[in-house]
C-alpha cells in the first residue's frame, strides 16, 4: 500500500499563541475526497494553513506529500506548495493580469520554460473547468463562480498530489456552489486527492464522502446518516 | 473591455510611478549639485583667495633697477600668482576714477607712491604666510611699506572652513533624505501589492522569483529618475560654466564624469536595496499579519 498523501499524528495547531486544535490524527489517502467541516472559528482554516505551510506545526507529527511539516524549512515551502493545489474562499487570483497570464505566472514561477508547452497546459486546465473561452478576461470581469473555476484550474496546473480547498464555495450562491462542486467531483474522479473545508452542509448531503469535523479543539471523523 | 481596462490601469500606474520617478530625480539632482559644489569647493575658494592683494609701496628714492629686480624675484617665487606694477600716476588715475574728483587739484601734487600689487597663490593666503612674505619685502631698504587686509584673509579662511564643513553636513543629510524618500516611495508601491505578493507565494513561487520583477521595475524607475537628474545637472553645469567661466567647472572631465556615473549608480543602488528590503518584509510575513 502506498503512503498516505497526508498524515497527522497527535498534532497541535496553533494560531499565534492560542491553541486551536489539539491531538489531531488525520490520514488522507490517494484518490480520497475528504470534507473538513465545523463552525466558523473552529479551526478549519488554521488546519489548512498548517498544511500548506502558512502556519508552522510545532507539536506532533505531520507528513504531507513527502514533506515533514515539523522540520519544514522556509525555503522548502514554495516547493511543498507546488505539490499541492490550494483553492481559497476568496479565489486569490492576481487582479492585475488576465486569466491566461494568471496561469502562465504560476507555470513560470514553478519552473516551466517552453512557451508552447505552457500554452498547452493552460488550455488543458481551463478546458477541465470549462473556462477555455474566457482566458483573455481579467478576474474582475468574471463572476464569482467563474473566478473560482479559474482558481481550481490554477490549482491543477502542476498535477498536484493533493488539492486543499479552503471553503471554495463560501463566497458563492447555492447554484454556483453546486457548479464548482461538480468541477471538484470531476477532478476527484480523475484521480486527484481533495481535502475540502466547508460549512455548507447542503453540499455534504448532495455529495456524501468521508467527513472530518472540527469541534471543541478536536478533529474527529463523523459518519453521515443516510436519509 | 480588456483594452480599455488595460489603458486605464496603465495610466494609473504611470501617474503613480511619476511621483516616484520625480522624487528620485529631484533628490539625485540636489545630491548631484552638492557633489559638484564639493568637487569645486576648493576651486571656488581658491578663486576668492587669489583676489587678495598684497601691496608693496616703494620709496620715492627706489631705483628702477631695484624695482625691476624685486618684481622679477617676486614673479619667480613659488607663492606668487601674478604681480602688477602700479606707478603713482596710474594710482592717481584709479583714485580719480573711483572718487569722481581730482584730489590733485586741491593737494597740489601727487602724494601717492609707486607700488607693486602681488596676488598670491591660494595655498599661501594664510596670515602666517602673508606676514612672512610681507616681512621679507619690507626688509628691503627701498620698500616703504607692505599692506594687506589681514582681517579679510582671516575671515576668508575661517569661512572656507565653515562652509566646507556645512557643505559636507548638508550632503550627508541630503543623502539620508534621498535614501529615506526613495525608500518610502518604493515601500508604498510594494505595500499596495502585498496581497498579490502573498498570492504568488501561495501558488509556489519562490521569494526570489517574486522579488525579481519588483526589483527590476524599481530599478527602471531609478534609472529614469537618475537620467532626469543627470539632464538637470548637465543643464545647470552648462549655464554655470558659461556664467562663471573663470571657475573652470569643467576643467576636470574625469571627476565630472565620475560624479555623473556616481549619481546614476546611486539611483540604481538605492532603488535596488529599498525594493529588496520592502519586498522581503512582505515575503516573510504570514498571511494573517498582512492585515495589520
Amino acid at each position: 500500500m502506498s503512503k498516505p498523501v497526508l498524515q497527522l499524528k497527535n498534532a497541535s495547531i496553533y494560531q499565534g499563541d492560542s491553541l486551536v486544535l489539539s491531538n489531531v490524527n488525520v490520514e488522507v489517502n490517494k484518490g480520497d475526497f475528504v470534507y473538513l467541516i465545523g463552525k466558523t472559528g473552529s479551526g478549519k482554516s488554521s488546519f489548512m494553513k498548517t498544511l500548506y505551510g502558512d502556519l508552522t506545526l510545532t507539536e506532533g507529527e505531520g507528513h504531507i506529500v513527502e514533506y515533514d511539516l515539523k522540520t519544514l524549512k522556509e525555503d522548502d515551502i514554495p516547493f511543498l506548495r507546488r505539490k499541492l493545489g490550494v483553492v481559497f474562499q476568496d479565489f486569490k487570483l492576481l487582479t492585475d493580469r488576465t486569466v491566461n497570464e494568471n496561469l502562465l505566472f504560476v507555470l513560470k514561477a514553478t519552473g516551466w520554460k517552453d512557451k508552447t508547452e505552457m500554452d498547452a497546459r493552460v488550455e488543458a486546465v481551463l478546458t477541465k473547468v470549462d473556462m477555455k473561452t474566457k482566458g483573455f478576461k481579467y478576474p474582475h470581469e468574471l463572476s464569482g463562480g467563474e473566478q473560482q473555476r479559474v482558481a481550481i484550474a490554477r490549482a491543477l496546473l502542476n498535477n498536484p498530489e493533493l488539492i486543499l480547498a479552503d471553503e471554495p464555495t463560501g463566497n458563492l450562491d447555492p447554484q454556483t456552489s453546486i457548479e464548482v462542486m461538480e468541477v471538484l467531483q470531476e477532478i476527484n474522479k480523475n484521480g486527484n486527492t481533495i481535502l475540502m473545508a466547508t460549512h455548507d452542509y447542503a453540499l455534504l448531503l448532495k455529495y456524501p464522502s468521508k467527513t472530518l469535523k472540527c469541534d471543541d479543539n478536536q478533529v474527529y471523523e463523523v459518519v453521515q446518516r443516510k436519509g | 473591455m480588456g483594452s480599455r481596462f488595460e489603458k486605464d490601469q496603465k495610466r494609473r500606474l504611470i501617474s503613480s510611478y511619476f511621483s516616484v520617478v520625480l522624487s528620485i530625480a529631484l533628490v539625485l539632482f540636489l545630491l548631484g549639485l552638492l557633489g559638484m559644489l564639493v568637487l569645486n569647493a576648493k576651486k571656488v575658494s581658491d578663486h576668492f583667495k587669489e583676489q587678495v592683494v598684497l601691496t608693496i609701496y616703494l620709496k620715492e628714492s627706489a631705483k628702477e633697477v631695484e624695482t625691476k629686480q624685486l618684481e622679477k624675484s617676486l614673479a619667480l617665487s613659488d607663492y606668487v600668482k601674478s604681480i602688477e606694477y602700479v606707478s603713482k600716476e596710474q594710482a592717481a588715475e584709479i583714485m580719480k576714477a573711483e572718487n569722481g574728483e581730482d584730489f590733485m587739484d586741491f593737494v597740489g601734487y601727487n602724494p601717492l607712491q609707486n607700488s607693486i600689487d602681488v596676488h598670491l597663490k591660494a595655498d599661501f593666503v594664510t596670515s602666517e604666510q602673508l606676514e612672512k612674505i610681507s616681512e621679507e619685502a619690507a626688509s628691503k631698504n627701498f620698500v616703504d611699506e607692505v599692506t594687506y587686509d589681514n582681517d579679510l584673509v582671516n575671515l576668508m579662511n575661517d569661512n572656507v572652513k565653515k562652509i566646507s564643513f556645512w557643505v559636507l553636513v548638508i550632503s550627508g543629510i541630503f543623502t539620508l533624505i534621498a535614501v529615506l524618500l526613495i525608500n518610502s516611495s518604493i515601500r508604498l508601491a510594494v505595500y499596495s501589492k502585498r496581497f498579490t505578493i502573498k498570492t504568488m507565494q501561495m501558488v509556489g513561487a519562490t521569494k526570489q522569483f517574486i522579488r525579481r520583477p519588483f526589483v527590476w521595475q524599481s530599478v527602471r524607475l531609478g534609472i529614469i529618475g537618475a537620467v532626469v537628474a543627470l539632464i538637470g545637472m548637465a543643464i545647470v553645469l552648462y549655464y554655470l560654466n558659461k556664467t562663471f567661466s573663470e571657475l573652470q567647472l569643467l576643467s576636470n572631465p574625469v571627476l565630472v564624469t565620475l560624479l555623473f556615473v556616481g549619481v546614476f549608480a546611486l539611483g540604481i543602488v538605492i532603488t535596488w536595496i529599498s525594493t529588496h528590503i520592502a519586498t522581503q518584509r512582505f515575503l516573510n510575513l504570514k498571511t494573517d499579519d498582512l492585515y495589520y
